[in-house]
């Protein structure tokens, strides 16, 4: 009998020292680089690495389709996507068959340019191929940089309207009814397809994740107890000491930040960020960055451009007018706002 | 878990046989190990993780300063030089086209990561799972 107590109080210490890490789980980390033209983050608990490994390959191949579908810049063998349904023969798109999740973006898409009074409009392709050139031009030869010339902006801006995108459900075929229009999802595809992995995750009972696209960051249910911690970058990025001016708990919401610091190049040593007004066709100037909560990542995705594009007053207005979304602006002086509800997100580390 | 050494105290009123208090002196000396054993590698704090294409090539401690060249690629294309200097890891150096890594501001807490995207090089900075730290940034 003694013998039975002696070892079940030696097992009793032995676990006191373990009893300092709450979960049973591990953390594991996953990075891929081949989707949406940025760097993919899989954040999970799991019990095992092969159990975390299992669900990855779960994300992955999700995320493989949807780029592969939403992609304007490669074309697949046997995949009609947005390339396809960009492409001019004889000086016309062509009416493309396309598999339904292109046909479900692109009526999130109308969705969006409705919600946000048509500053996120995915027919504005020819505009953001303009900056996209003078852009990639201005990187890769810095001393010979140049803004896209006004003119050619305004010209483009011709041919950006999002009723001439004719999406037919019934028969599955998307169609643009301008010749010189062309599709550009950059302001919504990334929140749209974590939204669709998340929620793929959600209806299989997989919980415990925390999915990162180039900064479409969207939390699948916790580990326990206890919710994930999530930084929002500091928008100045010459402060080393501050790398993060919020931190948020999420547990199942999604938060995105569109910010001066994220694409951008410099002509005559002016910074011109990514992000194109439909108004100016320039970039804003209202923000350094505005985060975005929300429960829907592609509504989130989409809210933090049009927010980035609005002045301050109206961008309250639509947040506080809109259900399951909370904002915060961080002004070009780094004076931060915030919307009513955000703050309930937040915490002091 | 304390309380249940306590529950069952030896009813039968004999002493101790000398077996028993080794076997006893013996097992509070390995928790006694175990528990130093989880301090210390706490108190040593955060590591640099260096993975290249999705695999973990390399772990430096935070706390050691020192300057690592990682070349990667097919033909050995890809330099990235990566410092860690004072508690913080950047990267010095890159050939990389974007020079987006070289930009990106130094690390130094747990979840905190750079990425050079053209190289397929993440930095990250892994910490003990039983501190908060940081999950993601957005
Ligand atoms: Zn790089």
């Amino acid at each position: 009998m003694k013998k039975v107590f002696s070892v079940l109080l030696a097992l009793c210490l032995l676990l006191v020292p373990l009893s300092g890490c709450k979960q049973a789980g591990e953390k594991y980390n996953a990075y891929y680089f081949e989707y949406f033209d940025t760097v993919s983050i899989v954040t999970g608990y799991a019990e095992s690495k092969e159990a975390f490994d299992a669900v990855c390959a779960e994300i992955e191949a999700e995320l493989k389709e949807y780029h592969r579908l939403y992609t304007i810049y490669n074309g697949f063998e046997g995949v009609n996507n947005l390339k396809t349904v960009n492409a001019v023969t004889d000086g016309a798109h062509s009416e493309v068959q396309v598999d339904r999740k292109v046909i479900d973006l692109l009526l999130f898409a109308k969705e969006m340019y409705r919600e946000t009074d048509g500053l996120v409009n995915v027919a504005m392709g020819s505009v953001l191929k303009l900056w996209h050139v003078y852009r990639n031009e201005g990187i890769d030869d810095p001393a010979a940089a140049q803004l896209p010339p006004m003119e050619k902006l305004k010209d483009a801006a011709k041919h950006t309207d999002i009723d001439k995108v004719i999406i037919d459900e019934e028969n599955g075929t998307v169609f643009l009814a301008d010749p010189k229009m062309s599709l550009d999802v950059g302001a919504i595809a990334k929140g749209y397809a974590v939204e669709q992995i998340a929620r793929h995750l959600e209806e299989k009972g997989i919980t415990g994740y925390l999915l990162n696209v180039g900064g479409n960051v969207r939390a699948v249910g916790t580990f326990g107890e206890k919710p994930w911690n999530v930084g929002i970058e500091n928008p100045d990025k010459e402060n080393e000491d501050v790398p993060h001016i919020e931190f948020l708990h999420l547990t199942n919401e999604a938060v995105i930040t569109s910010g001066v610091y994220q694409r951008y190049y410099y002509v005559d040593g002016e910074k011109y960020h990514h992000i194109i007004d439909p108004e100016t066709l320039m970039p804003g100037s209202n923000f350094m960055s505005v985060s975005v909560l929300a429960e829907d990542s592609g509504v989130g995705d989409a809210f933090s451009t049009a927010l980035f594009l609005m002045n301050y007053e109206d961008g309250l207005k639509l947040i506080e007018e809109t259900e399951n979304v909370e904002a915060m602006w961080v002004m070009p002086d780094g004076e931060q706002r915030y919307s009513s509800g955000f703050k309930a997100y937040t915490y002091v580390p | 878990m304390i309380g249940a050494r306590n529950v069952k105290p030896s009813t039968d009123g004999k002493r101790k046989t000398r077996n028993d208090m080794i076997l006893a002196a013996v097992l509070l000396l390995v928790a006694a190990a175990s528990f130093l054993l989880w301090h210390f590698s706490r108190a040593e704090g955060e590591s640099v993780t260096v993975k290249v294409g999705g695999t973990e090539t390399a772990v430096y401690p935070l706390s050691e300063d020192r300057e690592v060249e990682i070349i990667g690629g097919e033909d050995n294309e890809y330099r990235n030089v990566v410092v860690i200097r004072d508690g913080k890891v950047s990267v010095s150096e890159a050939n990389c086209p974007d020079g987006i890594c070289v930009k990106t501001r130094s690390a130094s807490r747990a979840g905190e990561s750079i990425v050079c995207l053209p190289h397929k090089l993440v930095i990250e900075v892994t910490g003990e799972k039983s501190e908060p730290g940081l999950d993601m940034t957005a």
